[in-house]
């Protein structure tokens, strides 16, 4: 088993492509079904390690602060994007309440974790065995780490609400804005294919009992 | 795939395996996945969720998916109601946003497989590359969906003034994610290549 380094095959039609020139066009698109193959970005460990960095410290005042408080009729009420979980959990949608949980709390915060990890050891050269699988993890979890759908989520709430009580925005809403930036900037700056470039190099020579037929 | 070649689903690496007999399990020389020519089971695990999605469909947009109260009363609302009431309000902007992620993104991706699959079933080989473009983009926008969702999660926290007046999810609510997630997964299972291959 061998792998052509100078062939790609598109992940959309498999239609089997020459790879370009690394230095050359920046991005690629399919002949045939004109799906993005590749886009060359510069840099991207490096970056990734600094905006995973960030996104993480703002990880837990995002999540835990209230976003924002209530002042309606001389009463005032606050919630965080934790207490949103809370609160659905308590009225016993737990299928909700479980995805909640995972779209909005766990899986933004695996996302930057992972990452951050990954580029890491990319960086220091450190190969474990599981860097793979880790990297791989990162790509599944991407579509379903929802931060970006929960801040439009908020803005809709807070148009809906200011017709009826006066807003105050509070740290977290700040906090939470900037991990979703960071979100972003993180999947703008991965070059998968660098960092899979990367992973095979530091990788040990393969041990022999694994399937090899050439 | 002909060509004696699979690519990885993960890494997009291309590995020559030669002529090997289609049950050996392989795994990726770069990134460990098992390597396969083609999702598997992808069209009958796509159908499976998809005709479940449209099932969950009706409930999740006939049944009330949130509930107010206010002094003592307590009205419902399917998400349909939601929307007309930005329109009522002149919130032209927030219901037109509600209104295409909540139903017309959903609606667009169980019809826009349909078609795919169907496609495929005949075999029709006109229009592939809208096709693929048209899977790209349920593919793209599936996650928004869930935007009506995290609204009430965050409405029933914040609007919560006791017995005065509180928000409150309601049983849509459990029908909603639901076709969320099983139209999400049917963009996961299916493998668009299976486009190209008729
Ligand atoms: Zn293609
Ligand atoms: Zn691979």
């Amino acid at each position: 088993m061998r792998s052509l380094s100078a062939l790609i095959a598109c992940p959309g039609c498999d239609l089997l492509l020459k790879k370009i020139n690394p230095a050359g066009s920046i991005k690629q698109f399919c002949p045939r079904c004109n799906r993005l193959l590749y886009q060359k970005k510069s840099h991207s460990i490096s970056k990734v390690l600094a905006i995973s960095i960030s996104g993480l410290i703002a990880y837990i005042p995002a999540i835990s602060l209230p976003l924002l408080t209530l002042n309606a009729m001389g009463m005032h009420q606050n919630g965080s994007v934790f207490d949103a979980f809370v609160s659905f959990y308590h009225q016993n949608y737990i299928f909700v309440a479980v995805l909640l949980f995972l779209t909005s709390i766990l899986f933004p915060l695996l996302k930057l974790s992972l990452l951050f990890s990954v580029a890491l050891q990319l960086k220091l050269r450190l190969y474990s065995n599981n860097l793979p699988f880790l990297f791989r993890l990162s790509h599944y979890l991407d579509e379903w780490g929802m931060p970006d759908v929960y801040l439009i989520a908020v803005l809709v709430s807070i148009i809906k609400i200011s017709s009826v009580a006066s807003i105050q925005y509070d740290v977290g809403f700040f906090c939470f804005i900037f991990l979703v930036v960071m979100t972003r900037a993180s999947s703008s700056a991965l070059d998968s294919e660098i960092f899979w470039q990367e992973i095979q190099q530091i990788k040990p020579p393969m041990q022999l009992h694994e399937n090899s037929s050439d | 795939m002909d060509a004696g070649f699979i690519s990885c689903h993960d890494c997009g690496i291309l590995v020559n395996v030669g002529n090997i007999a289609a049950e050996t399990i392989l795994s990726c020389p770069r990134c460990n996945a098992n390597l396969h020519f083609r999702k598997t089971h992808s069209i009958s695990r796509t159908w499976a969720l998809i005709i479940t999605s449209a099932i969950l469909f009706l409930p999740a947009n006939l049944l009330p998916i949130m509930r107010v109260d206010f002094l003592g009363t307590q009205e419902y609302s399917t998400i349909m109601d939601g929307i007309i009431y930005f329109f009522h309000g002149q919130e032209y902007g927030i219901g037109l946003i509600i209104f295409i992620a909540s139903i017309l993104v959903p609606l667009f991706k169980i019809i826009g497989m349909l078609i795919i699959l169907l496609s495929i079933h005949f075999k029709w080989k006109h229009w592939l590359r809208h096709k693929s473009a048209m899977f790209r983009f349920i593919e793209f926008v599936g996650r928004w969906s869930m935007l009506d969702i995290f609204v009430i999660a965050l409405m029933s926290t914040l609007v919560d003034f006791g017995t005065l007046t509180s928000t409150q999810a309601a049983p849509a609510a459990t029908y909603f994610t639901a076709v969320v997630v099983c139209t999400m997964f049917a963009a996961l299972t299916f493998d668009p290549r299976l486009l190209w291959d008729a």
